[in-house]
C-alpha cells in the first residue's frame, strides 16, 4: 500500500467536504435534488481518484496524461464544462418559459381591463 | 362565405411619437379593419397614446422582441375569431393603402402568408448597403432551402392566415421573425407569396435593429435557418 501524496489528500478531502456541503444545501432546500446529482457524482469521482492511487495511476497511464494531478484536473474541468452546458440549456428553457408567461400575463391583463370596462385606466 | 375578419397587429416598442400618425392613417385608409397594439414593454407613453386613439392595447410587462409581440397578437386573433392577421410596423414605414394589395392573394386562397415586398418590382426604395447585403444573403438562404425566391425576407408588412397564426402562437422565432420563420412555415406546407408595396422611411423612434443586433443577426439567422430546414416539421 502506497502512501497518499499531500496533493492527493488535499484533493480527496476537498471533494468530500464539497460533497457534504452539497448534501447540506439539499437538506436546507437551497439546492434542488435534480441539481445535486451532477455535483455528487463529480465529487465522488474526484474523491475516489484522490484516495485510490493505483486507480489514479492506471487512468493516468491509460489516458496518456503527464501526471496524476492532471488527471484529477481533467476530470474536474470536464465536470465544469458539463455543468455550464447544463446551465445554458436550463437558461434557454427558463427564458422560453418567461417569454410565454409574459405573453400570457399581457393577454390576461388586457382581458381584466376589458372586464372592468376601464380600458383607459392603468391597473395597479 | 362571409368576408374574412382581418386584424391589424401593430407591435410597438417606445413608439409614442409615430404611433398616433400611424393609427390615424390606418383609420383613414382601412376604416373597417380592427387594430390591436401590442406594446412590447415600452417605457414611454405608447400604451396611453394608443388608448387615446381608442385602440385595444395588450402590454407586455417586459420587452420580448417583435416575434413575441406578434405571437401575442396571433393568440389574440385566434381567440377572438379573426381569419387573417396583418403585421404592420408602428413607425409609419408601411402604408395601410397597400392593405388590400397584401390581402388579395389571401382572399383568393392562393397563399397562407402574404409578404409585402419592397423589391418585387422597382419601388424606388434604396436600403443602406449593409441591409442590402443582408437581404441578398437571406434571400439566398431562403432560395436554397425552399427553391422559392423571396426577395424581401425581412419585410415587416405581412398577412398570416388563421392556420398559420394557430401554429405561430405557440412556435415562433423569438426576436427576428424573418428568413427562419419563412423556411419553417414553408416546411410545414404553407404557401408564401410576395406582393409589391412601396415603403417609406420610419417617421420617428428607434428601429428594432440596433448595431449590436446587426452583428448578432446574421449568425443567429443563418443558424436558425439551417435548424428550421433540418428540423422535422411538426
Amino acid at each position: 500500500m502506497e502512501f497518499l501524496s499531500r496533493t492527493q489528500i488535499i484533493t480527496a478531502l476537498s471533494a468530500v467536504a464539497l460533497a457534504l456541503y452539497v448534501l447540506d444545501l439539499v437538506r436546507r432546500r437551497r439546492l434542488g435534488e435534480e441539481y445535486s446529482l451532477l455535483w455528487v457524482i463529480a465529487t465522488a469521482v474526484i474523491a475516489i481518484l484522490g484516495f485510490s492511487t493505483p486507480l489514479l495511476r492506471a487512468i493516468t497511464h491509460a489516458l496518456g496524461m503527464l501526471g496524476e494531478a492532471s488527471t484529477v484536473f481533467a476530470f474536474g474541468l470536464a465536470f465544469a464544462i458539463a455543468m455550464l452546458l447544463y446551465f445554458s440549456t436550463k437558461l434557454s428553457r427558463l427564458g422560453l418559459e418567461n417569454h410565454m408567461l409574459s405573453r400570457e400575463l399581457a393577454l390576461l391583463r388586457h382581458e381584466l381591463e376589458e372586464m372592468r370596462g376601464s380600458a383607459g385606466k392603468e391597473p395597479r | 362565405m362571409s368576408a374574412p375578419r382581418v386584424l391589424i397587429i401593430i407591435p410597438a416598442h417606445n413608439e409614442e411619437a409615430s404611433l398616433p400618425r400611424t393609427l390615424a392613417e390606418v383609420r383613414a385608409k382601412a376604416p373597417d379593419v380592427d387594430v390591436l397594439i401590442v406594446d412590447d414593454g415600452s417605457r414611454d407613453d405608447t400604451a396611453t397614446v394608443a388608448r387615446a386613439a381608442g385602440v385595444p392595447v395588450v402590454r407586455h410587462p417586459v420587452n420580448l422582441g417583435v416575434g413575441g409581440a406578434l405571437q401575442t397578437g396571433f393568440r389574440y386573433a385566434v381567440e377572438r375569431g379573426y381569419d387573417i392577421g396583418v403585421q404592420l410596423d408602428a413607425d409609419g414605414q408601411h402604408d395601410p393603402a397597400y392593405l388590400e394589395v397584401l390581402l388579395a392573394p389571401m382572399r383568393t386562397g392562393t397563399c397562407d402568408v402574404s409578404i409585402g415586398s419592397r423589391y418585387v418590382e422597382s419601388t424606388g426604395y434604396r436600403a443602406p448597403w449593409n441591409r442590402r447585403l443582408g437581404m441578398l444573403l437571406f434571400s439566398g438562404v431562403v432560395k436554397l432551402a425552399l427553391g422559392q425566391r423571396i426577395t424581401d425576407t425581412t419585410s415587416g408588412f405581412r398577412a398570416y392566415s388563421l392556420p398559420v397564426m394557430r401554429i405561430c402562437q405557440h412556435d415562433f422565432p423569438k426576436d427576428f421573425p424573418d428568413a427562419p420563420l419563412l423556411i419553417a412555415l414553408a416546411r410545414r406546407g404553407f404557401r408564401l407569396a410576395e406582393v409589391p408595396v412601396v415603403m417609406r422611411e420610419r417617421q420617428a423612434g428607434q428601429s428594432f435593429y440596433t448595431l449590436g443586433k446587426q452583428l448578432y443577426y446574421p449568425y443567429k439567422n443563418i443558424l436558425a435557418s439551417i435548424m428550421a430546414f433540418i428540423r422535422r416539421p411538426v
